[in-house]
């Protein structure tokens, strides 16, 4: 996600031209810089400075150093909130990559008969609010009426409890893939539209197959695409929030109310009323999320590196 | 974990200490909220506020209150209410503490179920209503229902209507085990949970394992004494308590039997079981008959009701499962109006009426209770029994000294992570119940409470 | 210019032509068979919608009940609660629409900047930008939502409109895509013909980015409109609800409330119909994210 800086403004234009560009570049940016700072900056700030604090019911506000962040490293809730994400990241992120890379590239290597509704019907649940897809799912693996149940029963098995708490995280990975494989195929799709056909027109000639165009030619030039949809699910992944929320409703013993870590964060602020925990939990995984992203763009372009 | 926990708790509470030391007696104001004059609100002053061009907020999740709200908007013209409806339960709570953190946006008066009210009387957000002339109301009300809100002298709410425990169950389905007498002692329970789990496949009840009230109403009932609080810094804390034990291991041994089910109630799964006869029964409320007959309508005429059973055969006690009250917050600048608004809707005779007939609420007032048009009321759906009836006899049999912790939602969500999970899994639930008193003790002491167990 | 917009252009109409036809029948049909793993809940949604709430818990999920009753869900949508769906649906087009146009806009403005122009501060401005990506937002409701209580902003529309103004995913695209699209000599040019730096951003600008600014429009649109978490925190009044929150909340009455609240089939209608113009939108648009998208990938 490394950006190119922008081109320098040709040197004779002389130093009135630059001035005057730089005034309409900072009237360019200052609307948004505003409202960002303002929505996001300061609440951060905030937050911050919140997070140093300890409330009690009795007691009131004192300083508390960084007690709130020493609690959070012995807080089993959110210690079991980050290992549930992590298994998530190991497992669904995969997964759910590795579906919308396929999709992409079977789309694009123009072998597909009506690839364009396809395209529409992969993309159509990334346009489904998660509040809807939630509920919806959660009627479907309904252990006494849903659908799933239903087929499974009609074959003669025992109907498996998709909701029950051995269950409920593959069924919340299969609700975050449904949603997003499409989007993430998009994503990649329009990248693989991208690269100038000249490329790999020689290789077909060659008589390479399509494997072996798809493994050594698209999917090293779509490697930044990946890469953004490999970061954009990591974040997402930690920042889960409609599906546990949601679910903790529909089954509410499978799905703690700590059983995300932004879940957790929340719960910790608005229902436990404990605004300064919850402030040093999301710069905590604020922390995680970062060093998380920042290991796999690192690991990710030493490998490009190596492969040069 | 436990370990973790500790830890955690042993550090926090030494911060505590320290905070406490250092705070000394900053915090020196715990009287209560301020309260205008000792005498009472004169009646000029009354009509002067009732005659003054007002709008109210009310925030309530009780569907189509607006009824009960236009007769009041028709006897003071002069005062316009505007009803929200921010979320049921626990989801208003959040966003009243919330507003009223911030200072603003907090509505005139609101609803809040009897348990909750100590966590709102701890932040002295709720007005005492005494100088209003609420102290007046008591005689109205069954002792339980007023201990419930009041406290030293001070009254925080109206209360509108009241969940006294009784047992629902199918006749059909016990008929069809043999049982021809609904269950008059725990052990009988047991005896018939197994009977009809022989001959009919049904389960005869569930006990929700989503539901640390109707579990409390239990303990309740059983003479438990789980929470206390002083109304200022001390809070008890006795979950695991003997007699708390004797009802968690008696439904644990139901449970571990496979003879009730523990599904999360209240959803559309659960509903179902209803319908198709996976539950033949259901210990619940007073308000649970009226729920049932607009949820299941399918099996009408099937259903009977009897008290709860008892532990000692010959006992006649029972225990509370949820109603709620109407509270004026203390940032209100209309407290009078707010205050009559309150009365209003629960203690006006027609506002009273329509909360029963429409909003399916069952009534915490006496005379409610005892009026002959309430209690000769028969019920089709439970087979022509008189139900209001039954339960307005069991009202007086609740236990009258129940009280409840400051923080109740972080008790109840404590609650579904040890007990709750442990009855999911059919594990052990006094263990289960010993992790939660931990908890809680651990919750109490990081807050600054002196807890004692 | 003329050449660029041709050059943008051809990226997304000409593409499906330039693979040769060879069709491959195992593929298509596997391909095929995972779109059901898509539809079918939707399909699933779209019956469901057709029961009534004896039917929804009793007969089977992928076929129509007893009874046809659709018309009786719409009516039922719309009239429920003095028909507070269709307030919800007004709530949400003008939350997304006007957030949508906003974002866009500011993003546009801000994303071009970044890309045309050197000046002091942008490299860590932008740096800072991008790190915002990683920030949990849900962590960030409590204390916004206090901030907005002190300005008495909570319970009104703003407080949903100008959170989401807020795009740091769009000022990134759109710096991509500025950069590769606009290029730097027709700038000169219209420097040399003595227009001002800003003119030239909405004369020049803007016209050459018009399908990355869909594509920003697009998803800040989504974003808004399936915004569950802000609304629920900031706003109290249901008149104000968007249709997530008023869905969920009507969901979670029905399943406490019971007796005639009872509105299961009624919160699924509503469901189905809350998806309809985001799936219309995305077809009908299509052409402008999909090349938008591409050049932001491609570049990141």
């Amino acid at each position: 996600m490394t950006v190119s800086a922008g081109p320098v403004p040709r040197r004779s234009a002389g130093a009135t031209a630059a001035r005057r560009q730089n005034r309409a570049a900072y009237a360019l940016v200052l609307p948004f810089i505003i409202v960002f700072a303002a929505m996001l900056i300061v609440p951060l700030a905030y937050s911050a400075y919140l997070s140093f604090f300890r409330t009690q019911l009795v007691g009131g506000e004192q300083f508390a150093w960084l007690a709130n962040y020493l609690r959070a490293f012995t807080d089993p809730s959110f210690l079991g909130g980050l290992g549930r994400m992590a298994i998530f990241l190991v497992i669904q992120v995969p997964i759910m990559l590795g579906l919308a890379l396929f999709f992409a590239l079977a789309l694009d290597s123009g072998r597909i008969r009506g690839s364009k509704a396809l395209r529409l019907l992969f993309f159509v649940p990334y346009a489904v609010p998660g509040v809807v897809a939630t509920l919806m799912w959660g009627y479907i693996y309904g252990p006494d009426y849903g659908p799933i149940a239903q087929v499974v029963r009609a074959m003669g098995l025992a109907a498996p409890n998709l909701l029950s708490s051995h269950s409920i995280l593959g069924s919340m990975m299969n609700i975050v893939t449904w949603e997003y494989v499409g989007y993430n195929m998009i994503i990649m799709y329009a990248a693989l539209r991208a690269i100038p056909q000249e490329r790999y027109e020689a290789a077909e000639i060659d008589g390479a197959g399509q494997f072996r165009i798809a493994w050594s030619i698209k999917i090293p030039a779509i490697r930044s695409a990946i890469m953004l949809t490999v970061i954009f699910s990591i974040i997402g992944t930690f920042q889960l929030f409609n599906e546990p929320s949601l679910l903790h409703t529909a089954a509410p013993n499978s799905v703690g109310d700590d059983f995300t870590p932004n879940f957790y964060a929340y719960n910790v602020a608005f229902v436990n009323q404990d605004v300064n925990y919850a402030g040093a939990l999301a710069f905590l995984l604020g922390i995680v999320i970062a060093v998380i992203s920042y290991f796999v763009q690192t690991a990710q372009n030493r490998r490009q590196g190596e492969k040069r | 974990m436990l370990k973790a926990t500790k830890r955690a708790t042993a550090l926090a509470a030494s911060v505590v200490v320290t905070a406490l030391t250092l705070a000394g007696c900053s915090s020196s104001d715990n009287g209560g909220s301020p309260v205008p004059s000792s005498s009472k609100a004169g009646q000029a002053e009354i009509d002067k506020a009732m005659n003054t061009p007002t709008t109210l907020t009310f925030w309530t999740w009780v569907s189509d209150i607006d009824d009960e709200v236009k007769l009041f908007e028709q006897k003071y013209p002069q005062i316009k209410v505007n009803v929200e409806n921010v979320g049921q339960g626990p989801d208003q709570y959040q966003k009243l503490r919330t507003a009223l953190k911030s200072g603003n946006g907090a509505p005139d008066l609101a609803q809040i179920e009897y348990q909750h009210i100590p966590s709102f009387t701890i932040t002295k957000s709720l007005l005492n209503l005494t100088p209003y002339g609420a102290g007046d109301l008591k005689s109205n009300y069954p002792e339980w229902i007023w201990n419930q809100v009041s406290q030293d002298g001070s009254v925080y709410a109206v209360p509108q209507d009241s969940g006294p425990m009784g047992h629902l169950y199918r006749s059909d389905i016990m008929k069809k085990a043999g049982i021809t007498s609904p269950p008059k002692t725990w052990d009988e329970y047991a005896a018939d949970a197994k009977i009809v789990k022989e001959k009919t496949g049904s389960y005869i009840g569930d006990i929700a394992s989503n539901e640390p009230v109707g579990m409390v109403g239990l303990l309740w009932q059983a003479g438990a004494q789980p929470f206390g609080f002083d109304g200022n810094k001390t809070v008890t804390i006795d979950v695991n308590s003997a007699e708390a034990k004797k009802v968690y291991s008696y439904w644990q041994n139901l449970i571990q039997q496979d003879l009730v089910s523990t599904d999360p109630d209240f959803n559309d799964q659960w509903y179902q079981g209803f319908s198709n006869d996976k539950y033949a029964g259901w210990v619940t409320a007073a308000w649970g008959p009226l729920f049932l007959q607009g949820t299941v309508k399918d099996t009408a005429g099937k259903w009977a009701a009897a008290p709860l059973p008892q532990w000692n055969a010959g006992d006649n006690v029972s225990g509370n499962w949820g109603g709620s009250t109407n509270a004026v917050l203390s940032t209100t600048k209309n407290p009078i109006a707010a205050y009559e608004l309150a009365k209003f809707i629960n203690t006006d005779p027609a506002s009273t009426k329509l909360l029963n007939t429409q909003q399916n609420l069952f009534p915490a007032m006496n005379s409610v209770l005892n009026e002959a048009s309430f209690t000769d009321a028969t019920s089709d759906f439970f087979g022509g029994q008189k139900i209001n009836e039954l339960f307005a006899q069991i009202s007086p049999t609740v236990n009258t000294k129940f009280q409840w912790l400051p923080f109740m939602d972080y008790a109840y969500s404590e609650f579904n992570n040890t007990v709750g999970n442990a009855m999911t899994n059919k594990g052990d639930l006094s263990a289960a119940a010993d992790q939660w008193q931990d908890k809680l003790v651990g919750y109490a002491k990081q807050q600054g409470f002196t807890a004692q167990q | 210019m003329t050449e660029t917009l041709t050059r943008t252009e051809r990226k997304a109409t000409s593409v499906p032509q330039r693979r040769d036809s060879r069709r491959s029948n195992l593929l298509s049909i596997l391909l095929w068979l995972c779109a059901l793993y898509f539809v079918l809940p939707l399909v699933w949604l779209l019956i469901a919608s057709t029961k009534d709430n004896s039917d929804l818990f009793s007969t089977f999920g992928f076929w129509f009940g007893r009874g046809f009753s659709l018309w009786d869900n719409l009516v039922s949508v719309f009239t429920v609660r003095d028909g507070q769906f269709a307030r919800w649906g007004l709530n949400t087009i003008i939350y997304a629409g006007v957030s949508a146009i906003g974002a866009s806009l500011l993003a546009t403005m801000a994303g071009y900047a970044f890309a045309k122009y050197k000046f002091p501060g942008a490299t860590a401005m932008f740096s800072v930008i991008l790190g915002a990506i990683m920030i949990p937002l849900t962590a960030l409701a409590l204390p916004t939502y206090l901030i907005f209580n002190s300005i008495h902003l909570t319970n009104t529309m703003w407080a949903i409109i100008v959170p989401s103004l807020v795009s740091p995913f769009g000022v990134y695209l759109m710096r991509v895509y500025a950069a590769d699209s606009v290029p730097d000599s027709l700038l000169e040019a219209a420097r040399m013909d003595g227009a001002g730096e800003l003119r030239i951003f909405w004369q020049v600008g803007i016209r050459l980015l018009s399908p990355g600014i869909v594509t920003v429009f697009l998803f800040s649109l989504v974003a808004t409109w399936n915004n569950y978490f802000l609304p629920l925190i900031m706003l109290n009044s249901s008149d104000l609800y968007p249709l997530t929150v008023g869905l969920a909340q009507e969901q979670s009455a029905s399943a406490a409330g019971g007796g005639a609240q009872a509105l299961f089939s009624t919160v699924i209608t509503g469901s189905f119909i809350s998806v309809v113009p985001l799936v219309i939108a995305f077809l009908f648009l299509q052409r402008y994210w999909q090349s938008g998208l591409a050049t932001g990938s491609v570049k990141g």
